[in-house]
């Protein structure tokens, strides 16, 4: 497989309104292969949208280089973007124009016209299952709807490259599933080399053949899932929650010493957090609260093995356990193991 | 330049989606135009368009005297025409076979029909034989400090009827005194005093020194032009303004473009900066030229003529559409929100269009304002219709606005364009 994109020291530099200038994204390399699905992992502020604005011509780099089919996206801009298909993440169509009329605006913008234009709209309608409503006004879709105008005009011209920022935000589980469903299918049935980017992981990993993970602007980690999940070892996750009682250091360093196979032990202490999130607040002044319980976080090989033990020494300690989860490997681990956060945070 | 025309077309069909553009584009400005117009003296104060002052006269003594004295009036400015009394088969005094009665003369007179109104009162001849003073009643519109012909040829008449009989009184009384000149009756007496009038009449007539009146031949149809006023100011006037509210709205649509993302999803596909930024500012220049052509047409309903270089006119509007469109996409690059662009857009429209003599010509206003107005581009499109308006220009004429106007554009289009963000 050779590589449809590929990106080199890809670096953009801005100013904060201080004045001060920082690096969003700061020497990326990548390459993504023809025909695979290849996701972009990293929390918000991460870089990921940066990067990919500039692969898309967005934005211009402060240094480096991107191609997409051998076109370099700076000084071939035009043969490049012929190659690739943006699906933003926002509802990016004219709301007072029908479907059908959006889809023949942005289709000319591709050089389609006359009949080849009529066949692709049509076959594009189809394809998003959309084709009885044509003729109605965008704004009174619903979201689901939207966000099938919004994907079937990334695909008009049967671009090589297709882009997806984050397609499922927003929007129910129902057409949450069929959006993932059409970016598989458009990998087995067209042959397109999809480039995904998402904070979810679950859906990261349920249908990327690699996943890079951008961290602070740099990529950390890049490969397969399950290559990915190997580095960190394979250990399981298993949380404890503990509500608002205290946990001595001393019950963590049991932990490690006398169970088989731990390697951490973590305490998140009980937080009271405000509507929004924000931490501390005064509880006179808030209507709606979040109250986070706290809890110890253990990575042990063999989890379900290690669980009887743990429970005991817990029981030994006073510790009142109120429930427990045992998480498999997954990619929030290997984030959490990489960066001491959570994909979330 | 396809797909300039297809992002331009498209944009036009979103805005013409909202059929409010009508009432904003063609109802208003239209009864704006007009209304502005008639507020600076289009209709209310029209000069006559004929060659031929009416005035309605009510003759209530008819006498030798009156008679005289209206042979006086005519005598001082051959265009009066006295009604009914110089009314001829044609109906000049467009009377249609009615009586004058005072019911009539004070309707003919607040229709302007008739341009002023004489009143000879009962006893006129009489009074006038015996010495006594007498009041001619005289009623017109017309401005107290400005009189008009009419009245001064009413005031000269009445002078001389009153000096000739001056003369013959002072000129009995004089023969009164002397002895040997003694009349034989009253009648001689009264013969005397007659030829002396009809002396002193003659002498007067032939007065070397008198103003002779020519009303000067007009083309009606350039009447309002000539007038200076009314609706050849308010309509390229208020067309320069609603031009601008139609192009300025842009930068508020281009920012809802940016927010929905279609802006940045254009800039992924291969289609250039400039043909994206040119489709979106020809959409505008398009809606301007088309409100320019909607006000200045009902302006040619009203009688506006617009000179005699439609290529000069054509260039303005042009111009001065484009000069805008290119501040529009400069402000653009300086604006952060739609709620923003939409002040700033009612802020430069209500500030440029009165600084530039959209509302009332630049030549009323002091030299330090008019010398500030020509800081808005309005001040020199308007000096462009003026001069093809009101003075006859031509290409020639107008060549200092439209050089200052382009000038203008390529300084907002480099701002805008090398500003310009998608995001």
């Amino acid at each position: 497989m050779d590589a449809i994109v590929e990106v080199r020291d890809l670096a953009k530099q801005f100013k904060r309104q201080n004045g001060e200038a920082f690096f969003a994204v700061d020497g990326v390399d990548l390459d993504i292969m023809r025909g695979e699905i290849f996701s972009l992992l990293g929390p918000n502020g991460a870089g990921k949208t940066t990067t990919i604005a500039m692969i898309s011509g967005l934005l211009n780099p402060t240094r480096g280089s991107a191609t997409i089919g051998g076109h370099s996206i700076i000084d071939d801009p035009i043969a490049a973007k012929k190659l690739l298909g943006v699906i933003p993440q926002e509802i990016a169509l004219y709301p007072t124009l029908t479907a059908r009329q959006n889809l023949e605006f942005f289709g000319r913008m591709y050089d389609l016209d006359g009949a080849e234009l009529r066949t692709r709209v049509d076959e594009v309608l189809e394809f998003i299952d959309l084709t009885d409503r044509q003729h109605d006004k965008v704004e009174t879709f619903s979201g689901g709807m939207k966000r099938r105008v919004n994907i079937g005009v990334g695909l008009l011209h049967n671009p090589q490259l297709l882009y997806m920022d984050e397609p499922t935000v927003g929007i129910d589980p129902q057409n949450r599933r069929r959006i993932l469903d059409t970016v598989v299918r458009l990998r087995d049935e067209k042959q397109m080399t999809v480039l995904y980017t998402s904070h979810l992981m679950e859906e990261v990993q349920q249908i990327s053949d690699r996943v890079g993970i951008i961290d602070h602007g740099k990529i950390i980690a890049l490969g397969t899932v399950g290559d990915l999940i190997h580095k960190i070892g394979e250990e399981d996750r298993l949380v404890f929650k503990v509500g608002d009682q205290a946990v001595p250091e001393a019950l963590l360093e049991r932990f490690k010493a006398e169970v088989e196979g731990v390697s951490s032990a973590t305490y998140e202490k009980l937080e009271i957090k405000g509507e929004n999130g924000d931490a501390p607040v005064d509880i006179r002044s808030t209507s709606s609260l979040q109250i986070a319980d706290g809890t110890i976080t253990v990575m042990a090989q063999r989890g379900r093995k290690a669980l009887p033990d743990l429970l005991q020494i817990a029981n030994q300690a006073g510790l009142d356990v109120l429930s427990v989860e045992v998480r498999e490997p997954d990619l929030e681990a290997v984030f959490l193991s990489m960066t001491g956060r959570a994909l979330r945070d | 330049m396809r797909t300039v025309f297809e992002i331009a077309r498209t944009d036009l069909r979103i805005i013409f989606q909202d059929r409010s553009i009508w009432l904003n584009i063609v109802v208003i400005p239209v009864i704006l135009s007009f209304v502005v117009g008639f507020a600076n003296g289009a209709g209310a104060t029209a000069p006559p368009t004929t060659s031929t002052l009416l005035v309605d006269v009510l003759d209530n003594d008819s006498s030798d005297r009156s008679a005289q004295f209206f042979d006086e009036v005519r005598a001082a400015n051959a265009t009066i025409v006295l009604c009914p009394l110089d009314n001829t088969d044609d109906d000049i005094c467009q009377l249609a076979g009615a009586a004058l009665d005072e019911t009539l003369a004070e309707s003919r007179l607040s229709s302007q029909e008739a341009l002023a109104l004489i009143e000879i009162p009962a006893g006129f001849g009489a009074q006038i034989d015996a010495g006594e003073p007498v009041a001619i009643g005289y009623r017109s519109s017309e401005d107290a400090f400005a009189p008009s012909f009419i009245l001064q040829a009413v005031q000269s008449a009445a002078q001389q009827i009153g000096g000739t009989a001056i003369a013959a009184t002072v000129g009995t009384q004089v023969a009164d005194d002397i002895e040997y000149l003694l009349f034989v009756d009253d009648a001689d007496r009264a013969a005397f005093t007659e030829t002396i009038r009809s002396e002193a009449a003659s002498i007067w007539a032939t007065d070397p020194v008198n103003v002779e009146y020519t009303a000067s031949d007009f083309d009606s149809e350039t009447l309002v032009n000539r007038g200076g006023g009314g609706f050849s100011q308010s309509i390229p006037g208020m067309a320069t303004m609603y031009v601008m509210f139609a192009i300025f709205p842009a930068a508020a649509a281009l920012i809802r473009e940016r927010q929905q993302w279609t802006l940045q999803r254009l800039a992924t596909m291969p289609v250039s900066r400039a043909q994206i930024l040119g489709g979106k500012m020809l959409a505008r220049f398009a809606l301007g030229i088309v409100q320019y052509a909607i006000i200045f047409a009902f302006g040619v309903f009203l009688g506006v003529r617009y000179g005699n270089d439609p290529i000069a006119l054509a260039l303005l509007m042009a111009t001065f559409t484009l000069c805008i469109t290119a501040l529009t996409l400069a402000l653009t690059t300086v604006l952060r929100n739609e709620a923003q662009a939409a002040g700033v857009a009612l802020f430069l429209s209500l500030t440029l269009a009165p600084l530039g003599g959209a509302w009332w010509p630049l030549d009323i206003v002091p030299d330090w304002m008019r010398t500030v107005g020509h800081l808005s581009p309005v001040a020199w499109v308007m000096d462009g219709y003026r001069s093809l308006i009101f003075l006859d220009g031509n290409l020639g004429t107008v060549i200092v606005p439209l050089l200052v106007l382009l000038g203008l554009t390529v300084v907002f289009f480099v701002i805008g364009v090398r500003r310009f963000q998608y995001s």
